[in-house]
Formats: C-alpha cells, structure tokens, sequence
C-alpha cells in the first residue's frame, strides 16, 4: 500500500528548488536564459523608448539640427549649452519655474501633512476621507486644468461669482501677473496635496503607539509628542515625497498650457513650456536637446544631494 | 550553492558577452531609428505636383484634411461629402481636427516626422514659407496653369493662399511659385448693437472708440469693446497688427528682411498706444486671454457694445440657441450689425482664411485624389454651392453671387474687404515671431510691460530671430 498523497504542500521551498527539470525543458534553456527570454521585452523597450532617445538627444544637443528644416546635422560643440546658460530668456523661465516649485511643494507639504495628521487622530470615517481626498489626484491635469480655467474665468467663473456675492470685487485670476501664478500654484496644490498626505497618513500609522504611550505616562504636552516623536518619524518619508513633489513640479508642463498659456506674456512660462516652444515653434531641434539635456542634469544634480541629506539623516 | 555562484562575479568573458549584446541592441535600435538616412540629406524644396491630374483609383479611398476645430471644418466634411461624392463615389472626405493652439504642431510635426495621417493640410497663409522651405508641400504651379481659371480670382486672393516667396500687399507674382489653393477666405468684421449704438456704424477708428466709450458709459454691465487678446495661436498678435496697418504703421521691410525701426516707428508706437491706453480699457476685466469663442460669447450675452471677430467664426452669433439677445435669428439682427472695420490713416484690414496644400508625403493614389478634389472645389457652380453651404468662396463671381451674399448677414463684409487685406509675414519663421509679437503684445494688454517697451522688444526680438542665420548654436531662444 502506497502512501497516502499530502493534501497541503507545507514542504520547505528548497526542497522544490531542487526538483529536477520536466522531461518535456529543453537542455538548453537553463535558469539563466530563462531569466534573460523574460527580461528581454522589457529591455528592448526601454532600450528603444528611452535610452536610445536620451543618447540621440545628447547628440543633437551638440548640433544646429532641425527636425523639419532637414538637412545634415553640424556639429557646433557647446553652442547650444553655452547660448541657454546665457540666455536672459531661460534666466526669467528658471526663476519663474524655481518661484513655483517652491511655492507649489511648500503649500502641499504642510495643507498634505496637516491633513494627514488630522486623518491619523481620527479612528471612525479614515478610510472615506482618505478616498476623497484622493479624488484630485486621479484626474488628468488636461481635466483639472480645463475646469480650473472656467472657475477662475474673470466675468464668467463660479469664482469671482462667490467673491461677488460676498460683496469681494473681481479678481483677474489668469490674467495679471501676479495672481496667473498663484493661481497655477493653488490648482496644482489642490491636485497634488493628496499625494503628500497620501505618504505623510502611511508615515504617521507606522509610529509605533508604544512611544505615545510612554510619552503619556510622563505627562509630555501634545506639541512635545508631535515635536520630539511624531515629525522625526515622519520626516524621512516626508522628504521623500517632497522630491517626488519637486521633480514633477520641476517639469510642469499641461497645467501652464491650458491655464496660462504662459501669460500674461511670458510671466508664467515655465522651463518646461519654453522647451516645447523651442522644440515645435522654431523646430530648433538641437537647442530644444541641449535645454532638455540640462534640465535632466538639474534634476539628477538636485536629487543626488536631497538623496545624501537624507541618507545623512537616516545615520544620524 | 549554485544560488552563490550565479550571484558571484562575472568571468570575464561573460561580461564581454553582455557589453557586445547591449551594443548590437543600441546599435540596432539606432539603425532602427534613423531608417536609412535618406531623409537626412534630402534636398529642401518642395516636389512638383504634375500639370494634368493622374488616373483616379476607382477602389475606395478616404481623402483626409487637417484642420483645427471649428465649424467651417464640420461645414466643409459634410458639404464635400455630399457634393464630391456625386463626381466620386468611392471617395470619402474626413477633415481631422485638433484644437487651434495645436494646429501648427499637428501639422509640422508630422511633416516632420515625413509621414502624414493627412493628403491635405489647410495651411494658415503665413504657414506656406515653412512648409515650402522644409520641401512639406507639392509645388502645384503646372497643376494650376493647366487647371485653374486664375482670372476668376482677385489677384491677391491667389497668392496669399498660394504663393510663395510672398507677394506684395494686393498684388501677385505671376511669375512666382504657387503651392496651394483657396478654400476658405475671411477677415474681421466689425460686430456692434443697433439697439445701443445704433444702425450706422462709425466710420473711423477713432469714432469708433468714442461711440464704445460712450455706449459703455450708457450701458452699465456691458463693455465698450471686445477683441482677441489672448497669448496663443495668432490671436493678440492679428489685434495689433490690426490697429498697426489702421494707423498707417508696417510690419517690416519684406526687401531688407527688417523690423527693428520699421515695426516701432511712430505709426506703430501710435497704434499700440491706441490699443493699450484707449482700447484695453474699455474691455471686460479680465478679457486679457480672450479669443475667438470668449469674444462671441461675449457678444452673445449682450455684454459688449462693439466686438471684432474672424466672419468665419461668426455663424454662431445667429443662433438663438446661443444667444441671449433674441429667440428667432431676426430678433438677433435686430440687433446686432455686421460692418467692415473702420478706417483711420488706411483702410487695411486683416486677412485671415487658409488654402488647400497637398502633402508631399501622401500616397501617389491620394495626391491624384487631392489635386482632383482641389480643381473640383475651385470650379465656379462648386465655389457658389460652397458660399451657400456656409463656406467663404475665393472666386469674385461667388462672392458677388446672390448664394453668397444672401447666406449670411457678414457675407457682403467679406466682399467688400477683399480689396482691403494685408497679410502677416509668410517666411519659415512665421511661428517664431508670431509667438514674439502674441506674448510681448498680451504683455502690454495685461499690464506685465508698458506698451513701448513691448513694442520695442517685439522689434529687437523679431529682428533677432531673421538676423539668426549665421548663429552657432541656440537657435530659437
């Protein structure tokens, strides 16, 4: 009599591992090229929609090439690189977009943060809440830009209606240099804060309940709790979103389009809009690299040290 | 164990392996990429269209234009569908749209890519020079000579839809090439409330500003004026441009390739003095990233005394659907008037409209189509059919035809216009300086700069951008 067949397989992994191959594998498809058939799709398509892109970019970054004027590509050296980092034009463009990237991520770090901490304290309706703050976020910027743009309409917006009716004058929200901005930056808080209460919430439920009872027991205020356990819990995973934040920020594209247009005149023109000017308006395809190169630079050059501060905080 | 050999370092020999694969991939990919290079060293011009038109495929085929969205575009697929398709019946026409601020791109970009999803594209006038310089569009100069009647045409109808390099203000070269045909002509036209202003609509420019002022004053909750004023597409930039050539001002020197000291001479800083100090103010607030369909709706709603908008775009005014000033379309006209625009030094007005240009990128089977459909459109009973269904003809005899006149109430504007029209610039850098003139002018609109400065920096920038030929590197900034 046989044995009988076990029901469960609680047997250790490695005993599977070493079963031998079915008799139907070929010899030669070892592990190993197993590996390499899977990743193989994957690489290729990284291969050709990326890294491909990126090397030609640099090398048209270092020519006068133009995508419709056609024609031979001129090397020209560093003319490109040499004619952004001087140009007055991209000075403006990088000082508008560094305004908005701060004034963008700082709201959104402490409204996120401050809603994040407000959801943690509550026990019953935290999972509702959550979900509908998270409502923005899961619009396409097109969309959130494009109703935006009929609320903040000067004569006929649901805005300066409300304004109105609480006896406020009219507001030129996208019109007048000053508020165009402000108000890309509250439309792009409105849409991404949940993003950084989204991390801030996960951060803020993994702080051990122990410290807070400890803290109790010796009679510690709220602020000494949220200042000496809660912020330095927090803060590593908050920096993080914070540079998730700042990147996307950094390369702000649709919102301006649809919202601005980069007006009035080219007060809210970002870096990333006057890239897409270059590169579709004139086809200076080899400029449009060398600003795209540089902006990538930035980012990496920024990230590396943000990632060092934060590893440094993580030893300490 | 064998888990810690496979995670212990590389041979040698393996690493090569991997190095050369991942070179043959790039180098692949690359190949790939570029094609055959072809394209590269492709001599800039545009192909020639042949004079008599080919054998037509009797197999079904689609005739695609590239338009932006608007109604002329619904107008012409349902109007060519219905009337094309009694000549060829295998043929089916599709206007692609793209919302306007794309237009340009939509088109250039895959002429750039020198691959069209289009076998027409409905170029902007000042669009030819670049399309024709990048070798984008057929050259159709024999096409034209053996199957167009050019008499039929005002002269500089044809060569602003047409012609290339550009022809002087009224007149054609008929010794230039042309590259496209008409297919929708327009212009602005002066929109104003009988009821507020009354039936005889002002003569000058100056007048004009008066009565708005006036009605303005009279009229609380509606503005004196409304005009294009936003950043994108062309819209700021054909507002000024207006008032330049009303005040007697010009937009370069075509000959010298000059616009510093031309454009912001004292013509032209009278004409932005005009627009920012006397015109701007008596607009809606907040009416500084207007255009075409904010200054309708505007009108619409009865909210502006006189407005300026493309006649094209002006259909929708009549349509008690959207419109607040009556129930029926003779309540609207009673009271609204449409006028052509008042004069001051000159009576220039803008020309708007585009023209027909075949892809040189279509197939041979598609182009034949498209150089058929093109002599078809152009003919006299087809141009009058066109006026009728809502379209602007080219040709004088349907625009002084009973069809056309009789279509809408815009229509005998557009006549009468014709002879006054001047263009923009028609040069392959077209989009560069439109876009200088459009931001720097929404500037001065919206208070970022004050008009002379923006004036003189349209100038300074602008003549930049004709002077960068011999620049190493940064183009476009």
């Amino acid at each position: 009599m046989s044995d009988p067949v076990p029901l469960t397989t609680d047997r250790p992994v490695q005993e599977a591992s070493s079963t031998p191959p079915a008799p139907g594998r070929s010899r030669r498809l070892t592990d190993r090229g197993l590996a390499v058939a899977f990743i193989s799709p994957a690489l290729l398509l990284l291969l050709a929609m990326s890294v491909f892109p990126l090397l030609w970019a640099l090398y048209l970054s270092f020519t006068d090439y133009s995508a419709t004027r056609g024609g031979p590509a001129n090397f020209i050296g560093f003319g490109n690189y040499t004619a952004i980092l001087t140009s007055a034009q991209v000075h403006t463009r990088a000082l508008t977009t560094l305004i908005y990237v701060c004034g963008a991520v700082g709201l959104q770090t402490v409204l996120g943060f401050g809603i994040a901490y407000l959801i943690s304290r509550r026990t019953h309706g935290r999972g509702v809440l959550t979900t509908m703050f998270l409502v923005p976020m899961m619009l396409s910027p097109v969309v959130v830009g494009l109703f935006w743009r009929f609320m903040l309409d000067a004569q006929f917006g649901v805005i300066n209606s409300m304004l109105g009716s609480l006896g406020l004058g009219q507001v030129e929200w996208l019109t007048r240099q000053r508020t165009a901005l402000v108000s890309l930056i509250v439309v792009d808080t409105w849409q991404w804060t949940p993003f950084i209460m989204l991390i801030a919430l996960a951060g803020l439920t993994a702080v051990p309940k122990y410290l807070y009872e400890a803290a109790s027991i010796d009679r510690a205020s709220e602020w000494f709790r949220f200042r000496t356990i809660t912020l330095p819990l927090v803060w590593p995973l908050l920096l993080i979103a914070v540079l998730f934040r700042a990147i996307e920020a950094f390369r702000l594209f649709d919102l301006v389009y649809i919202l601005t247009n980069g007006g009035p005149g080219v007060s809210t023109e970002t870096l990333s809009f006057h890239v897409y000017k270059v590169a579709f308006l004139g086809f200076n395809t080899g400029t449009a690299s060398a600003y795209g190169i540089l902006m990538v630079l930035v980012v990496i050059v920024l990230t590396q040290l943000y990632l060092r501060y934060l590893n440094k905080l993580k030893e300490d | 164990m064998r888990y810690q050999s496979r995670m212990g370092r590389k041979s040698v020999t393996a690493r090569k392996v991997q190095l050369a694969t991942a070179a043959m991939l790039l180098v692949a990919t690359t190949a790939t990429a570029c094609g055959d290079g072809k394209d590269d060293n492709a001599k800039a011009g545009a192909p020639k269209a042949p004079a008599t038109i080919p054998e037509l495929t009797k197999d079904p085929l689609t005739l695609s234009f590239i338009w932006f969205d608007w109604p002329p575009a619904q107008a012409l697929e349902a109007f060519a569908n219905a009337e094309y398709k009694k000549e060829r019946p295998n043929a089916t026409i599709k206007v692609n749209t793209v919302p306007n601020a794309n237009w340009h791109d939509a088109m250039f970009t895959q002429f750039a890519a020198h691959k069209t999803d289009f076998d027409i594209a409905i170029l902007d006038s000042q669009h030819i020079g670049e399309a024709v310089t990048n070798g984008n569009i057929l050259d159709i100069t024999d096409f034209v000579k053996e199957n167009i009647d050019v008499e039929a045409y005002n002269p500089y109808l044809l060569a602003a839809y047409g012609q290339f390099p550009q022809a002087e203000t009224g007149k054609r070269d008929e010794n230039a090439s042309l590259y496209g045909l008409p297919l929708l002509g327009d212009t602005w036209t002066m929109i104003y409330r009988k009821d507020l202003i009354g039936d005889k609509p002002p003569q000058t420019w100056d007048e004009m500003i008066s009565v708005a002022e006036k009605c303005q004053a009279d009229n609380p909750g509606v503005s004196g004026l409304a005009f294009h004023q936003a950043n994108g597409s062309d819209a700021a930039a054909v507002t000024y441009n207006t008032v330049n050539g009303v005040y007697g001002g010009n937009l370069w020197d075509a000959k010298a390739r000059k616009i510093d000291g031309v454009l912001n001479d004292a013509a032209g800083q009278e004409a932005m003095d005009v627009l920012v100090n006397k015109m701007k103010p008596l607009t809606a607030k907040g009416s500084g990233n207007w255009f075409i369909d904010e200054v309708n709706a505007a009108v619409a709603q009865g909210k502006a005394c006189i407005a300026f908008n493309w006649i094209a775009a002006s259909g929708g005014l009549l349509d008690p659907k959207q419109s607040t000033l009556g129930t029926t379309r003779e309540q609207i006209l009673d009271k609204l008037g449409f006028a052509t625009l008042p004069s001051q030094k000159t009576n220039l007005v803008p020309l708007g409209g585009m023209g027909m240009h075949v892809s040189a990128y279509s197939s041979a089977a598609n182009q034949a189509e498209a150089l058929n459909f093109m002599e078809w459109f152009e003919r006299a009973d087809v141009q009058k059919k066109w006026a009728a269904a809502g379209g602007v003809p080219s040709r004088t005899d349907a625009l002084e035809s009973p069809e056309f006149l009789n279509a809408g109430p815009f229509n005998q504007v557009y006549t009468d216009s014709v002879p006054r029209m001047r263009d923009m610039w028609n040069v392959p850098e077209y989009a560069r300086l439109v876009d200088i003139e459009n931001t720097n002018v929404n500037a001065a609109l919206n208070g970022a700069k004050k008009p002379k400065d923006a004036l003189d920096d349209i100038a300074k920038e602008q003549q930049g951008v004709l002077d960068s030929g011999s620049r190493k590197g940064g183009d476009g900034l």
